[in-house]
């Protein structure tokens, strides 16, 4: 029975994909829990507090794939982005040490027939911004290091790369974005590029609304591209995204600056 | 005679420099491309910490910081224009303005 839990995130598909434990390879609280029949795992051997603190954090990366792209923040920032979008999922913390370079953990899962999960360090570069009267474009990039793997089936050395441009008034808003990951056995692309408005003008203390039409690509994927229309809301520090692919998928993104 | 004549106008000089000193000031700065408010949060996180600095409206209409200065304290142009960088935008002019800072937000 000490294998229950292995057989239970490797084995069977959707179960897998919606067991809170099992999401980002926390199938290790599953495989520690004491052999009993499967229905009385989380209930009979997990307090309450622990049962809150797997929903919060299945909660937190249930929500989690492609987080808003905002790789550099300002001088002294903290940001933290997660989000999911189709079939990836993304969890990022950065601090950015200058207006221009942000140093952060970045963390990806890419469920697919095999979900594979990349974790690791990261830098990011704001390569230029043109601070323009009435407009900002800016090129990012960025490289990292860490491991990925198969769920369940260990990790190697991987490294991760990205590229984003992007311009954006305060009524139109487009941007580019490409990221990799590579490992001896994970190798992804994800592909984006969005485009969007905002139907009013938002002061700096108001909520601000986008409505924003974003086509993605994911490398070795069954879906070949996913159309996703989204809203987009900031006020203050906070940032959400609420949309969905044509195929059904949800898609919600969330960053907070601090 | 003359000495009390230099004396006067030292006290003269003290209390107009005290008056001024005393002056609420209003300094209002142009900035470039600062179209988001998500991405301006750090013009506002910035400026908060600064002492001089007893109140601050963000115009992104006006393109404009506006920024109200404490009794007796002064935020410098440097010190704003350098912030403004660490925000990520461009300053383009920093004016001290006569009017009080609840006009010069009504525009």
């Amino acid at each position: 029975m000490k294998t229950l839990g292995i057989a239970r995130c490797r084995g069977m598909g959707r179960l897998r994909k919606n067991a809170p434990a099992c999401l980002f390879g926390f199938c290790d609280l599953w495989e520690t829990l004491p052999p009993r029949p499967v229905q009385w795992h989380l209930f009979s051997q997990l307090t309450l507090t622990k049962i809150l603190k797997i929903l919060f954090i299945s909660i937190l990366l249930a929500a989690a794939t492609t987080a808003p792209a905002h790789p550099v923040a300002f001088d002294g920032a903290s940001q933290l982005m997660f989000g999911t979008v189709g079939s990836v999922q993304t969890l990022e913390f950065y601090r950015s040490y200058s207006a221009r370079a942000a140093v952060g953990l970045h963390a990806m899962r890419f469920d697919g027939e095999e979900d594979e999960i990349f974790t690791g360090l990261q830098h990011n570069w704001l390569l230029k911004r043109w601070n323009l009267p009435s407009a900002q474009a800016n090129v990012y990039a960025g490289v990292g290091a860490g491991l990925a793997g198969e769920v369940g089936q260990g990790a190697s050395p991987a490294g991760i790369g990205f590229f984003r441009a992007d311009y954006e008034t305060r009524r139109v808003y487009t941007a580019i974005d490409a990221k990799w990951v590579e490992s001896a056995d994970v190798s992804r692309g994800v592909f984006s590029a969005s485009a969007g408005i905002a139907p009013y003008e938002a002061e700096f203390d108001q909520l601000n609304t986008w409505l924003i039409l974003q086509v993605e690509h994911v490398t070795g994927m069954e879906d070949k591209l996913d159309i996703i229309p989204k809203v987009r809301f900031f006020k203050g520090p906070y940032f959400l995204e609420l949309g969905s692919t044509l195929r059904g998928k949800p898609v919600v993104n969330f960053m907070i600056h601090f | 005679m003359k000495m009390l004549s230099a004396i006067s106008l030292l006290a003269l000089s003290a209390t107009l420099a005290l008056a001024a000193s005393d002056r609420v000031v209003t300094v209002k700065t142009t900035v470039n491309g600062m179209v988001c408010s998500f991405c301006a949060q750090g013009i506002l996180a910035h400026f908060k910490k600064h002492p001089a600095v007893s109140n601050m409206h963000v115009d992104l209409t006006r393109r404009l910081v506006l920024l109200e200065e404490r009794k007796g304290k002064s935020i410098t142009d440097e010190e704003i224009t350098d912030y403004i960088k660490k925000a990520g935008f461009e300053p383009v002019k920093v004016e001290r303005l006569k009017e009080s800072f609840d006009q010069a937000k009504a525009g």
